[in-house]
């Protein structure tokens, strides 16, 4: 039964059309924080992954909003910290695409990992993962509760279960969004497709 | 069937699930059609829900606590009350994002049902997001997949309906029969020993962790799947019938994505017990 999942899951990573940014397109490398403020007040465009009111809570212990990241392009993934195989690859991919964006996309671009382990992943646990794996502020974890991440995983399309092993079962698929939040360009990690991804980040910035 | 290759298999199960998405009618009209004006609630007592496929490494059963589930899958009028009061939800103007280009599409338009979706029937070309947004508004859930699974299994006379006649024969009927294009009321469906009507015979229905259902192990290496135990092997060996809808089932949750809709989709609420 198996063959059934590449079919369903990925065949159908239809991506939304990159529009140019109301802000932040030309300026190279504006300051994070004054880039946005025009856009923070308007609401979410219709494809916009933000508009989910999906709340979460970042390795710091403070609460996060998908919404904080608006403005910039970001490179999701859901992974969970005591994953052996495919998350670690998953981090090593998004790092790889990190390297190949040039200098002004790369300091505003925004790399985010969703945990699944709604139990396990504290605030903690994400904290030593971000300390073992040597991720910078350009790196953003993040906690929720099982609604939030049962939420967002299906609006990315993104397939978990947890085994009675406590280890999750999971989609590998890394996500990027442009500064809406719209989703331009997803595909199943691990077989390749960085320089696709950096790409796409470097169109959707 | 557990030696069969699964290039095989695989095309068997989209066949199924292309027949299963053609082929759905309403069981034919029982016994007491009243229904009740408020929306009901029945206690689904605690057991155990058996999956219907699992990895080597996932214990046989999952426990349910006991849980309360809608009488009836949320209807027309109701869902209509939904997005009245909800304009986020109404048709012409929900994102794509959270529902495709089908969503209620068979409603006159926005505000009126019309006559492809009378009141008391129950509302389909709904997403899962949509459902969900449904429940959350009147302080509810939908049901996981093993509280809806345990429910299911109930015959209308006994606790295991994969042993009652009766039901058997409705649902393999009902799996038979196209789709009407007007579905019909939830009345027209025999209540099962829960109380509970339309889990079969009637539509599909979302439950709150479809997105579980990946039919096969996992991403990360596939060996642990223990194919003695599998569900499809099951199903398609035929050995007990019961198998084959809850395959269906199976095979129709992992093939969804949340923002999709179809005619013959559609959901109830739960809700844990008050501790």
């Amino acid at each position: 039964m198996k063959p059934i999942l590449p079919v369903f899951l990925f065949a159908a990573a239809a991506c939304a059309a990159a529009t140019s940014p109301p802000c932040c397109a030309e300026t190279a490398a504006p300051k994070k924080d004054e880039c946005c403020e025009a856009m923070a007040s308007a609401p979410f465009s219709k494809n916009s992954v933000y508009q989910a009111d999906a709340a979460f809570t970042t390795d710091t212990g403070a609460p996060f909003k998908l919404g904080a990241l608006r403005g910039r392009p970001v490179i999701l993934a859901m992974f969970f910290a005591a994953c052996g195989y495919a998350c670690p690859l998953t981090v090593t991919d998004m790092q790889a695409i990190r390297a190949q964006l040039p200098a002004e996309v790369r300091d505003r671009a925004s790399f985010v990992l969703v945990s699944f382990n709604v139990a396990r992943d504290t605030t903690a646990a994400l904290a030593a993962y971000r300390a073992q794996r040597r991720l910078d502020s350009a790196w953003t974890l993040l906690r929720g509760s099982e609604d939030s991440v049962r939420e967002l995983a299906a609006l990315l399309g993104v397939k978990y279960k947890q085994e009675a092993d406590g280890a999750f079962a999971h989609s590998n698929l890394i996500t990027i969004l442009n500064p809406q939040g719209e989703v331009v360009h997803r595909w199943p990690g691990l077989k390749g497709g960085i320089d696709e991804a950096a790409a796409a980040v470097v169109a959707a910035k | 069937m557990t030696a069969s290759p699964p290039r095989t298999f695989r095309a068997l199960a989209l066949c199924l699930l292309v027949a299963g998405s053609a082929v759905r009618g309403a069981l034919s009209p029982a016994d007491t059609p009243e229904r009740p004006s408020a929306p009901r609630e029945i206690l689904i007592p605690a057991g155990a829900y058996v999956p219907l496929q699992r990895s080597a490494k996932d214990a046989p059963q999952i426990p349910v606590v006991a849980f309360l589930l809608a009488a009836e899958p949320v209807t027309n009028a109701e869902f209509l009350a939904f997005v009245t009061a909800h304009p986020a939800w109404r048709r012409s103007r929900v994102s794509a994002l959270f529902a495709d280009s089908y969503y209620l599409a068979h409603w006159t338009d926005d505000l009126t049902p019309g006559p492809q979706a009378p009141a008391d029937s129950p509302v389909v070309r709904v997403s899962w997001f949509a459902a969900r947004a449904y429940a959350r508004s009147i302080g509810q859930r939908l049901p996981t997949t093993a509280e809806w699974e345990l429910a299911a299994s109930a015959g209308y006379t006994r606790t295991d309906g994969k042993n009652d006649p009766d039901l058997q024969r409705d649902l393999y009927a009902w799996l038979a029969r196209p789709v009407p294009a007007i579905l019909p009321t939830v009345a027209t469906t025999r209540p099962n020993l829960y109380g509970a009507r339309g889990l079969h015979g009637l539509v599909w229905e979302w439950v709150d962790d479809f997105n579980t259902a990946m039919v096969t192990g996992e991403s990360r290496a596939d060996s642990g799947l223990d194919r003695d135990l599998f569900c499809g092997a099951g199903a398609i060996g035929a050995k007990e019938m019961t198998d084959y809808a809850a395959f269906m089932r199976q095979a129709l949750r992992s093939s969804l994505q949340a923002n999709n809709t179809t005619t013959s989709l559609g959901f109830r609420c739960a809700r844990d017990l008050a501790p």
